[in-house]
């Protein structure tokens, strides 16, 4: 201090900047003001709503995954710190999952781009916007004359007015060709879906099922909207409490919570299904609910059949199918890993048919309320459309790529020379928060603002109740000067190529609130334009309450085939199934250091893969825990430690999908392996899409051994302590707790 | 210095064990239960907790010499005995676990410096600045929940412009200190001071725990146990646990709430809800 | 008298089984002081040797300890619930053998045991350093080393006491008071031997010597008082020593975690200190005895009494070793059965075996007279049984937080880095260093306590004759 007695100006500004800058190390011997490390700030002329030393909320939207929950932030002195669920949101419920927290890790990334890029003499060298501009100008301007198939955008699942804009830009070339690729995707699952239920992505109730048989279903984890389901699913669990019973080669985050839980041969789900059925139409109050064929076929499916081919105990199917009478109504639903095989529309439909059987449309499952702007909601990416464009590249077709979210050199499997046909294609712009190995591999890669900074709005393919629109706003401005937003790059090139239709919009700001204020009637608002906008920001949601709509189901467009039971291939002779896991997905968060440090809920490791093996196999094969194996499909292989792992099939192994990086910061680079690229080139018959679970390999042993990093000690059971205790659900007074679940 | 003071509050300095009703007439004492039917393992509350509290990433490297700084871990157990069985038929067993703010902690007795004491709202503190390190405290806890900072995180955890995520309301701390979860203490101590300018108690629901705010299945709960109307109380009060009593006897059957080692006579703050299984499932 | 340049002249003993012949009671005065002084002169090639080697060990442990003091504990490989390792075991391990020199000095004198004479010089300085060394171990291992004076209840305007509830502060306080009581106690006991070497030395040795003995004269007035105080911090250094390692065990038995909440640790601890004392007094005369030539005072009917005196206290330890077993084996406390079959069985069982043996089984070698006279076996054996010490120390430590109470946190491979064991190894180095200087500083036999002896003996001989 100053040595006088009163703190004079000079004190006082110093002990607000403390307060105001970043990490100071106060208490513990050091601060960062005196190793003169941050600089004092003077707040004489703060910005509005800047109170020292007091956090501001603002509403946004979470675009972590496709769920589209309500969030908000909050901001202290200008810096964005933290993400809360938003309570408005009827999605997230004021709830938030990992992925979410991890947001602002993607804000303040150390490896973001801080500066545009553009390939010169074979490497990308940082370059300055205006000549990114001037480039990108060149290629797709107004002078541009590319058309059609001519040009492409490649995108991750994308919704909301972002989704809108990029169809008017491609419309500005006469294309259509908006690609969108996601390496997990559930369309195989949509269309039995659409087929027998009626709808693509009907209602899950959980919350009104007294018992939910999952053939793999995770919702509780990397599912459809995990933290809404998760709030259900807490409901699902007071008293009256509902069963759930999980059914899956590897045992996923929602089967570790099963009351019971089976492993079965990967593909073989449908066969259960169908031998569940075959149970349940034995009994007369269920016979009319499926066409005479169908019932025919399905005799072939007695419990012994069913259980040769499935390795689940014959005992098990009556007992389930009595599980399902007994508790009504129930919810049944399919999984990857019943989808993603050669048959897997087919598995899919034989388990959407158990729904119609036992009648629960209309009571836990139904449509999803009818939304006024179908065209803003998510398109369901899938494995077909990154083939198609694939293809057209290759045979010189795509003359200009643009990449935004995606990330098909890291996340398609092995067998697609996706790379090598990019090659092809004589202009390639990524627009990306951080370089990934697809963007390395661009001509052109700008840096894009984080969804922290830029505006937008997300409209999830799954909108649990009513309708939902989530408002994205920045929660601080712009942390590098020379990041911008998707929207205001796509729209500098619309302007340049429909000045007509788009000089009213300066900005995507200017773009995204003219079609807000639009929809104003919609949402039944008496505000004033300018107030309903501000309302929308306020709030961060724009809701319409809308109910649920009927389902139509049909239950004769399921094929029952003759029972078979897989052949083994004595060269592969173990299952491979790829597990996805809730904080990684496809693996573009794995640059996100607290999601990397956070143990797998289910193995508890970090920082690294694993091959999963049933203690019993791995007794057998002589393994321990830590030996590093090769996993060998025809299509590749791949090396990782050994992890047992009971909750598996002992005919399985699995791995996790999203690691494996190459070229994706520090964080993710050099940790663990990549199993996308074993994946064998097998497709689902009906829908064309990638068959991820129905790959066959090898394990070998490579006599080497490295410590598994993990959180665990050198127990994974309780010894004898009571640690989590757990009570017959007939003797727990559950009645007599008053629900406090955030309704 | 102060003797005379020394001397006039040696009674305060004794440990003593938890009385019946010692927070009746208290403004606050923080209680949480956890609910482990409704805890699904999600991990969302341990994340929550690293943005809140300024909690270092250390790295795969010192993540594997167990040097891990999770104050809050989510441990996933396959079975309650010392055997595993073929297949975890039942699913896994999830326990989340910080440090349980016992009211008679072992370690506040054996801090040298008293680095570590009980706070009149509750609380477990961990006061950073006194703390010289001797880990008497983390080698003394039953559950292990202390975490201490075996590197000078500051330097490698947050790359610019990782550090600019820090909360400002945390400490972050140094080297050589010892650290564990204060149920947000940062949050409660503004939500107290907001309180008292009021003129009021905080009420139940004003102020979480980054943890309980985050729970998407809300299994965790948080609140002032002086207060009884709040819902740690009532749940307390419901499952028959009293908070200083090692042993319980409860009434009535079929309740779900107990305490971790309870007979090693910590008295936490913590009440578990067992898990739930159907039986005939 | 000719000045010598150095003791090259003293010739080593070479016979292998010395002959058991007791101090010749006609010795002269003279004599005994030309022997002892004769140690201090200008060491050998050989002492340069070793002392290099020392200094090196704890260059090592000073270059070890830096680093860990700049970078975090985490360079020793500690984690958690692994949070002491082999500095605190090794704490306990100096703390221990530091008792050796009270013993020997305080209590044998009280009990009026002559042959005590010779060798408590060395002991007591031994203890000294022990003590010395210890308190390195407690800076070393704390995490903020440069807060450590927070433990020490002085005036600071925060009104701030150390926690007195917490054993480390009674460790603090109960080291502290001992390491300041052996300090004088030494100092104090080596006065008149002072007197001798100043009246002997020349230059600036006698000016150093001159100051340190505060004019003593040797009257009558002199001896009288300096009975009277010797006895007295002699009285006051047993319950010290006592409580010493009671309070240091206390670290351990007031803590409830399995395989230290065990009311017998105070006594045991006391019993393991006194064990690697004598263990290292042992040592510590074969080699002063070989190296300065002191057959005629560090007599082998001396060892005989040392050697018997360390088997008694081997069995008082194992006994105290087999009952905790026993009182766990039998009891009730399931963590602690557990804890003490995973000790037995786990990963560093094999050095709890061999604690074991090497506490409970070699110090039956101390047991018959042949190999009590067989110096190389002897020196041998002390060695091991120091090693079975330290060991014992470990043992108490690690396989506690291996196999605590929590499984979650159980671990299955916990080593300490090369940091922990260089610190280690540099202590030893620091322990050795401080001990070689004091041989060349000062008497490392009492001479007028061996001239005391030897007067009484006489005199004895004298009464039996008449």
């Amino acid at each position: 201090m100053s040595g006088s007695n009163t703190i004079d100006r000079r004190d006082f500004l110093r002990v607000l900047g403390i307060s105001g800058a970043a990490a100071t190390l106060a208490g513990c011997g050091n601060t960062a003001i005196e190793s003169g490390v941050e600089k004092v700030q003077s707040y004489v002329q703060p910005e509005d709503f800047v109170v020292p030393g007091v956090g501001v909320y603002y509403a946004s939207t979470c675009a972590q995954c496709g769920s589209g929950c309500g969030v908000m932030g909050r901001v202290r002195e200008g810096r964005i710190l933290k993400l809360e669920g938003n309570t408005h949101s009827v999605i997230s419920g004021g709830k938030i999952c990992a992925l979410g927290q991890a947001a602002v890790q993607v804000h303040y990334n150390p490896d973001r781009l801080t500066t545009p890029l553009m390939r010169e003499g074979g490497e990308l060298k940082p370059t300055t916007w205006d000549k990114a501009m001037a480039t990108l100008t060149a290629r797709l301007g107004g002078e541009s004359t590319l058309k059609g198939a001519q040009i492409a955008f490649l995108t991750g699942e994308v919704s909301g007015h972002q989704k809108a804009l990029i169809g008017n830009f491609l419309d500005s070339f006469n294309s259509t060709h908006h690609v969108v690729y996601d390496a997990l995707s559930t369309a195989t699952g949509q269309a039995a879906s659409k087929a027998v239920l009626g709808a693509a992505q009907p209602l899950l109730q959980i919350d009104k099922a007294t018992l939910i048989l999952s053939f793999g279903n995770d919702f509780l984890g990397a599912g459809v909207s995990p933290v809404h389901m998760a709030a259900q699913y807490a409901r699902f669990r007071k008293a009256p409490r509902g069963t759930l019973i999980q059914i899956e080669p590897r045992m996923t985050l929602t089967g570790a919570n099963a009351d019971r839980w089976y492993a079965l041969k990967p593909g073989t789900e449908g066969v259960f299904a169908l031998g569940l059925a075959h149970a349940l139409l034995e009994h007369g109050q269920f016979a009319k609910t499926v066409p005479a064929p169908i019932v025919a076929a399905l005799k072939e499916y007695d419990k012994e059949t069913v259980s040769g081919i499935t390795g689940v105990h014959a005992d098990a199917i009556p007992h389930v199918a009595g599980m399902l009478m007994e508790h009504t109504p129930s919810l049944v639903l399919s999984g990857p890993s019943a989808e993603g095989q050669v048959n897997g529309a087919q598995n899919a439909a034989a388990i959407l048919l158990l729904n119609v059987i036992l009648g629960n449309a209309g009571k836990t499952l139904q449509g999803q309320a009818s939304h006024p702007f179908p065209q803003l909601i998510a398109s369901a990416g899938s494995y077909a459309a990154l083939t198609q464009l694939n293809n057209s590249m290759a045979s010189g077709q795509c003359q200009a790529l643009l990449i935004a979210g995606s990330n098909p050199i890291f996340s398609a499997p092995g067998f697609l020379p996706f790379a090598k046909s990019m090659e092809k294609v004589p202009f390639k712009v990524a627009l990306v928060t951080q370089v990934d190995e697809t963007a390395a591999q661009c001509d052109l890669v700008l840096p894009l603002h984080s969804p922290l900074e830029a505006f937008g709005s997300h409209v999830s393919s799954y909108q649990p109740r009513g309708v939902e629109i989530g408002i994205q706003q920045p929660l601080m401005e712009g942390l590098y000067p020379d990041t911008r937003a998707f929207g205001d790059i796509v729209l500098d090139l619309l302007r340049q190529r429909e000045p007509k239709n788009y000089k009213a919009f300066p900005d995507y700001y200017a773009y995204l609130k003219l079609a807000i204020t639009k929809a104003r009637p919609v949402f039944k608002s008496k505000l004033s334009d300018d107030d309903f906008w501000e309302d929308a920001l306020r709030s961060g949601v724009l809701q319409l309450d809308a109910a649920p709509t009927a389902l139509k189901t049909n239950a004769s467009v399921v094929v029952v085939s003759k029972p078979e039971k897989h052949v083994i291939d004595v060269r592969y002779p173990f299952y491979f199934v790829p597990s996805v896991r809730a904080d990684l997905r496809d693996g573009r968060h794995a640059n996100l250091p607290w999601l990397q440090e956070s143990p797998d809920s289910l193995t508890t490791i970090v920082w690294d893969s694993w091959v999963e093996i049933h203690p019993s196999t791995a007794a057998e094969m002589q393994i321990r825990e830590g030996d590093i194996l090769e996993v060998q499909s025809a299509s590749g292989s791949v090396r990782a430690k050994a992890y047992l792992f009971p909750g598996l099939q002992p005919d399985t192994v699995s791995m996790p999908l999203g690691q494996g990086h190459t070229a994706y910061g520090r964080y993710a680079n050099g940790m663990g392996v990549n199993p996308f690229k074993i994946l064998n080139p097998l497709f689902d018959a009906q829908t064309g899409e990638l068959a991820t679970h129905a790959t066959r390999v090898v394990i070998k042993k490579t006599g080497e051994h490295e410590l598994m990093v993990k959180d665990e000690g050198a127990t994974n059971l309780q010894q004898g302590r009571k640690l989590v205790a757990t009570v017959a659900a007939d003797q727990a007074e559950l009645a007599k707790e008053t629900s406090h679940v955030v309704e | 210095m102060s003797l005379s003071n020394l001397i006039k509050n040696w009674s305060s300095l004794r440990v003593k064990r938890p009385y019946q009703d010692q927070y009746k007439n208290a403004d606050y004492k923080w209680g949480m239960v956890i609910d482990l039917d409704s805890c699904t393992g999600c991990n969302a509350c341990t994340t929550a907790c690293y943005a809140e509290n300024n909690l270092p990433v250390v790295g795969k490297e010192s993540f594997s010499k167990g040097q891990a700084m999770h104050w809050l871990r989510i441990e996933r157990y396959w079975g309650e005995g010392t055997e595993l069985a073929k297949f975890p038929d039942h699913g896994a067993q999830f326990l989340p676990m910080m440090c349980q703010q016992c009211e008679s902690a072992p370690c506040e007795v054996v801090c040298p410096v008293g680095a570590t004491h009980h706070t009149p709202d509750g609380l477990n503190s961990q006061v950073y600045n006194r703390c010289i390190g001797s880990r008497y405290c983390s080698a003394n806890c039953p559950y292990k929940v202390r975490y201490f900072n075996w590197w000078q995180y500051p330097e490698r955890a947050w790359p610019n412009p990782l550090e600019k995520q820090l909360n400002p309301d945390v400490t972050v701390r140094s080297k050589g200190v010892m650290e564990k979860c204060t149920f947000c203490v940062q949050r409660l101590t503004a939500a107290k001071n907001q309180a008292r300018t009021d003129g009021r108690r905080v009420a139940d629901g004003e102020v979480t725990t980054a943890c309980a705010q985050a729970c998407p299945t809300s299994a965790i709960t948080f609140g002032n146990m002086a207060d009884s109307q709040s819902q740690v109380a009532k749940i307390w009060a419901r499952q028959q646990v009293e908070l200083a009593s090692d042993k319980q006897e409860k009434k009535d059957e079929g309740l779900r709430g107990y305490r971790i080692f309870e007979e090693l006579r910590t008295y936490p703050s913590v009440l578990y809800l067992e898990r739930v299984r159907n039986s005939d499932a | 008298m000719i000045d010598r340049r150095d003791d090259s002249d003293i010739e080593i003993e070479r016979r292998f089984v010395p002959k058991a012949k007791d101090i010749n009671e006609d010795i002269a005065w003279a004599q005994i002081n030309k022997d002892v002084l004769r140690s201090m002169e200008r060491p050998r090639p050989m002492y340069w040797v070793i002392f290099a080697a020392s200094l090196a060990l704890f260059g090592f442990g000073v270059f070890c300890e830096v680093y860990q003091y700049q970078t975090g504990l985490g360079v020793a490989d500690l984690n958690n619930p692994q949070v002491w390792g082999l500095y605190i075991a090794t704490f306990i391990f100096w703390i221990g053998m530091s008792h050796s020199g009270t013993l020997l000095s305080a209590i044998l004198h009280i009990m009026h045991a002559d042959w005590r004479k010779p060798i408590y010089r060395f002991a007591e300085a031994m203890t000294t350093f022990s003590l010395m060394t210890a308190g390195l171990f407690v800076l070393v291992h704390l995490g903020r080393v440069w807060q450590f004076y927070y433990v020490v209840a002085y005036p600071n305007e925060r009104w701030t006491w150390p926690n007195f509830n917490s054993p480390l502060v009674w460790d603090a306080t109960a080291i502290g008071t001992y390491l300041t009581s052996s300090i004088v106690f030494l100092y104090f006991g080596m006065i008149p031997d002072l007197a001798i070497c100043r009246d002997t030395a020349t230059g600036f040795r006698r000016k150093f010597y001159w100051f340190l003995s505060l004019g003593w004269q040797g009257t009558d007035r002199q001896w009288a008082n300096f009975r009277v105080a010797y006895l007295t911090i002699a009285c006051f250094l047993i319950p010290l020593a006592v409580s010493v390692h009671s309070i240091v065990a206390t670290d351990f038995a007031v803590s409830q975690q399995p395989g230290w909440h065990i009311t017998s640790f105070p006594p045991y601890f006391v019993a393991g200190a006194l064990y690697s004392g004598c263990a290292a007094i042992i040592t510590l005369f074969i080699i002063l005895r070989y190296v300065f030539r002191f057959e005629e005072y560090m007599t082998m009917p001396i060892l005989d009494k040392t050697c018997r005196l360390t088997f008694a206290i081997a069995m008082v330890w194992t006994y105290l070793n087999l009952i905790e077993y026993a009182s766990v084996w039998y009891g009730s406390d399931v963590y602690a059965k557990e804890t003490l079959i995973y000790r037995a069985t786990g990963l560093y069982a094999p050095y709890w075996w061999a604690m074991n043996f090497l506490g409970s089984v070699v110090p039956f070698m101390l047991a018959f007279k042949s190999m009590r006279n067989n110096l190389t076996i002897m020196m041998v054996v002390s060695l091991l049984l120091n090693v079975g010490m330290w060991l014992e120390r470990f043992m108490i430590i690690s396989p506690t937080f291996a196999h605590g109470y929590y499984p979650w946190t159980w671990t299955s491979g916990w080593w300490p880095s090369w940091v922990q064991w260089g610190i280690v190894l540099g202590s030893f180095g620091w322990f050795s260093m401080l001990f070689m200087l004091f041989c060349k500083i000062f008497p490392t036999v009492s001479m007028y306590e061996v001239k005391e002896m030897v007067y009484h003996r006489s005199e004895a001989r004298k009464a039996r004759n008449l």
